[in-house]
């Protein structure tokens, strides 16, 4: 069905040698051919040809078919997921799509849950303070690695190698790293004497004191959720390095010799020559990095099971919760969409960015 | 346009012809391909690190085939609980052979992974014959949803089963009153184990421990003597769960543990609170790195001789049996959790009948089999849990289990756990899994109690 809308809007049905007719030159001697009946004379003709000279048209055979599988597959199911959100969907029957009965009660629930505010409070801490650590860490390494040190790329390839593993393999190490008694972290600590800094990583926390009285701002600082950080840090630095690198390979080097002419310092070279040079690295890798953060499900469900509790919980670990275990899809869908929201929020203005400056 | 060479144009057009021939074949492909994708996506979600892959294609078949196959889903796929289903399907093949079964294992999760396929698979309206499922008000979304098929007459008829087996698994069989499905094994959850020279050298006696708040004082005797009181994980919440659950039992007894479990929450706050400040006084005697280490990694310390006591379901003389040299009695032992003499809380595995069932015949036949002394004889032992049916003969059961089974038999009550989805629905268990997250990240007893009262009512 599909194929012969195609292929008519492409115009030629018959098989013959087609390449002499004449041309849709706007004139009225075109016929069409094959199965399209032409009793309906001039208008609808050149409607067609125009069609079938319009850019969209004929390049519809490539983008087409990505589009339709796309479309289907992902925004597709975005958008089921929304309808899904506005249902009151849960347990095992399946829901009425009756749009009369759509509302947004769903949201309305997330908004007056507390676990869900616990939620997006640790999802932003999250999303903030990695990957802001992780761009400086990155720099900091790209930087060391660029001053044309001995052995760069074996440098290079260490940094970055925790970026291929699993997360499922850090986590599970980084669980053993953080052990209190046996742990690679405390251990060491306790080595070098300093055993007061020695710590229950993931069960442990600090009194905050008089800073409690602020909103969402719990008594003691937990430090589940920054161990969580700091692991993810470890990996995703080297990441952040490898962009930085070629960034700073792209700036041509006589702007260096140019600054040094000049008697700039080095601290003074890349603040005011170097840096402002690495916008686009920054951005691109930000954007890479914040969405990592978003999905950090993998390594929270491995390290803490679906339920990481009050202070490491995140909005894709309560989705799953809520979904998957307590049959609420509704309300799984619900903050599947805010999650969905918060991404497109990190993505979009990048996307606009680079759009309004041709780019994409 | 007109300006464009004649010769251009042609190759041009026949470019646009090729392409658009392309073109559609690819849409073509990418309809099927669509098919095929969406079978993966769904094999590769049932899969879960075992072979899931044949799942759609096993279903599809299923329908035609008529009753002579047979679809069981299960999550024990290494380990105790692989050989012992393997054992029950060879018996039961042994007295079947012509139903063909096809097992379609979803690890890993403690289930969950299972669960999320049935459900979808439930919701899709293709069941398998039968799947592993927690009893009890586990399955009320699936009677809700009018899923589960009554098997009163022709499972339960047969066998003696009413008679064979206590009324605390049968409550759990029939979560909506009537029979849906079959308890095949019984998990103990209110064990106190430990380490005997540990509790000698402290000089603690653990059968004198009469209530959950008396365990407190023991486990400070055992600190004093420079053991750990008791090896508990608190990386993830559920052994903190199952831990309450038992307090709450021991302390208060099985009537307002039913209560709670049914809802009334307020109606006995003072006995929730008193049980989540007990279990906050436990927590100072657990180990240093709880909040880093699996549960086998806590019993690793009873074994080794670091703590003294240790809860956790039976599941956990598993670990004991596969150690050398250390023994039964000799080197650690088990009583009843404080308090709870008298009491076998229960921890279920069974299997449901689902209603439209792709082959009633042969699913009925497996469920009589599940629930015969044959079944359970073969199975729970390899399990280490023990059968359901009290008139499974003791013999093939090690000492450890032979006790569990003489409890078993001569318990007045039978309450059903809490944590492992007996006693409430999926939608509460999630909010007791969210309160004892929050419970064991500070131990705030009020939070704790709003919470449970949240989730229960």
């Amino acid at each position: 069905m599909l194929l012969n809308t195609l292929k008519r809007l492409l115009g030629r049905d018959g098989s013959g040698d087609c390449g002499t007719e004449a041309r849709a030159d706007g004139a009225a001697s075109l016929r069409a051919d094959g199965g399209t009946p032409t009793s309906d004379g001039f208008d609808i003709e050149s409607v067609v040809s125009s069609l079938r000279e319009s850019e969209a048209v004929r390049s519809a055979p490539f983008w087409l078919p990505p589009f339709l599988l796309m479309g289907f597959f992902v925004y597709g199911a975005i958008g089921w997921n929304v309808i899904i959100s506005f249902t009151d969907f849960a347990g095992l029957q399946l829901p009425t799509y009756d749009p009369t009965a759509f509302d947004l009660e769903m949201y309305r629930r997330a908004l007056s849950d507390g676990q869900f505010w616990l939620a997006t409070r640790n999802t932003f801490v999250l999303l903030v303070s990695f990957t802001g650590l992780s761009l400086a860490g990155g720099l900091g390494l790209a930087i060391l690695v660029d001053r044309g040190i001995r052995f760069e790329n074996w440098f290079r390839t260490i940094y970055l190698l925790p970026f291929s593993l699993s997360f499922v393999v850090t986590a599970v190490f980084w669980r053993w790293m953080y052990n209190f008694d046996s742990g690679v972290i405390n251990v060491f600590l306790r080595g070098i004497g300093l055993d007061f800094l020695a710590s229950k990583w993931l069960a442990g926390g600090v009194e905050l004191g008089a800073l409690s009285a602020i909103p969402l701002v719990p008594e003691t600082l937990q430090f589940k959720l920054f161990a969580v950080i700091f692991a993810l840090l470890w990996q995703f630095s080297g990441y952040a390095m490898v962009v930085y690198l070629a960034g700073l390979r792209a700036i041509p080097d006589d702007q260096y010799e140019a600054a040094r002419v000049d008697g700039a310092s080095t601290v003074r070279m890349y603040r005011r020559v170097i840096l402002p040079q690495l916008r686009a690295s920054t951005v691109s890798a930000a954007v890479v990095l914040m969405v990592f953060a978003l999905k950090a499900f993998d390594f929270l469900y491995v390290m803490f099971g679906n339920n990481p509790g009050p202070t490491a919980d995140i909005l894709s670990t309560m989705m799953y919760r809520q979904a998957f275990a307590a049959n609420e899809w509704a309300y799984g869908s619900a903050i599947a969409v805010v999650l969905f929201l918060v991404a497109l929020a990190v993505v979009a203005p990048y996307l606009y960015g680079e759009y309004r400056r041709g780019e994409l | 346009m007109t300006d464009t060479p004649d010769t251009d144009g042609l190759s041009r057009r026949t470019y646009l012809k090729v392409a658009g021939g392309a073109g559609s074949a690819a849409l073509l492909a990418g309809c099927t391909g669509g098919g095929n994708g969406d079978s993966d996506a769904e094999a590769t979600e049932s899969d879960g690190g075992s072979s899931g892959d044949s799942e759609t294609t096993e279903s599809g078949g299923e329908g035609s085939s008529g009753g002579n196959a047979l679809e069981v889903q299960h999550w024990w796929t290494g380990g105790d609980g692989g050989a012992a289903i393997q054992a029950l399907f060879e018996g039961f093949k042994e007295k079947y052979p012509d139903i063909e079964v096809t097992e379609n294992p979803v690890a890993g999760g403690a289930g969950q992974n299972l669960h999320a396929v049935i459900k979808k698979r439930i919701l899709n309206n293709d069941p398998p014959s039968s799947w592993q499922a927690w009893p009890g008000a586990n399955l009320q979304p699936y009677t809700d949803a009018d899923k589960l098929a009554d098997i009163e007459e022709s499972v339960w008829g047969h066998n003696d089963m009413k008679n064979a087996y206590l009324d605390g698994p049968k409550k759990a069989a029939k979560p909506a009153g009537e029979f849906v499905t079959v308890p095949l094994n019984i998990h103990r959850l209110n064990n106190l184990f430990y380490n005997v020279e540990v509790v000698e050298d402290a000089g603690v006696d653990p059968a004198s421990i009469d209530s959950p708040s008396a365990l407190v004082d023991a486990m400070a005797k055992v600190e004093e003597a420079g053991y750990v009181g008791m090896a508990q994980q608190t990386k993830s919440a559920w052994s903190t769960g199952q831990l309450w659950a038992q307090v709450l039992l021991g302390e208060f007894g099985a009537d307002v543990y039913a209560d709670v479990t049914a809802g009334n929450v307020e109606a006995n706050a003072e006995a929730v609170k008193e049980s989540l400040k007990i279990v906050k006084q436990y927590s100072e005697y657990y180990p240093n790195d709880a909040g880093s280490i699996s549960w086998q990694d806590a019993n690793s310390k009873v074994i080794e001789g670091d703590a003294a006591f240790f809860h956790q379901g039976d599941w956990a003389a598993g670990m004991y049996r596969g150690q050398d040299g250390f023994e039964y009695e000799t080197h650690w032992n088990q009583v009843p959790f404080p308090g709870t003499k008298g009491v076998y809380a229960l921890n279920m595995d069974s299997f449901p009948f689902p209603a439209n069932n792709p082959s009633p015949e042969a699913t009925k036949k497996f469920l009589r089999y599940v629930g015969s002394v044959d079944a359970q004889k073969r199975f729970n032992p390899k399990k280490g849990s023990i059968p359901p049916r009290t008139d499974v003969p003791k013999d093939a059961f090690g000492p450890f289990l032979q006790s569990q089974m003489d409890d078993f038999a001569n318990s007045d009550a039978q309450p059903l756990s809490i944590q492992h989805g007996l006693a409430v629905s999926p939608d509460a268990l999630t909010g007791f899994g969210d309160a004892m997250s929050s419970f064991i990240s500070g131990y705030d007893v009020e939070s704790a109690y709003a919470d449970l009262k949240a989730a229960f009512e």
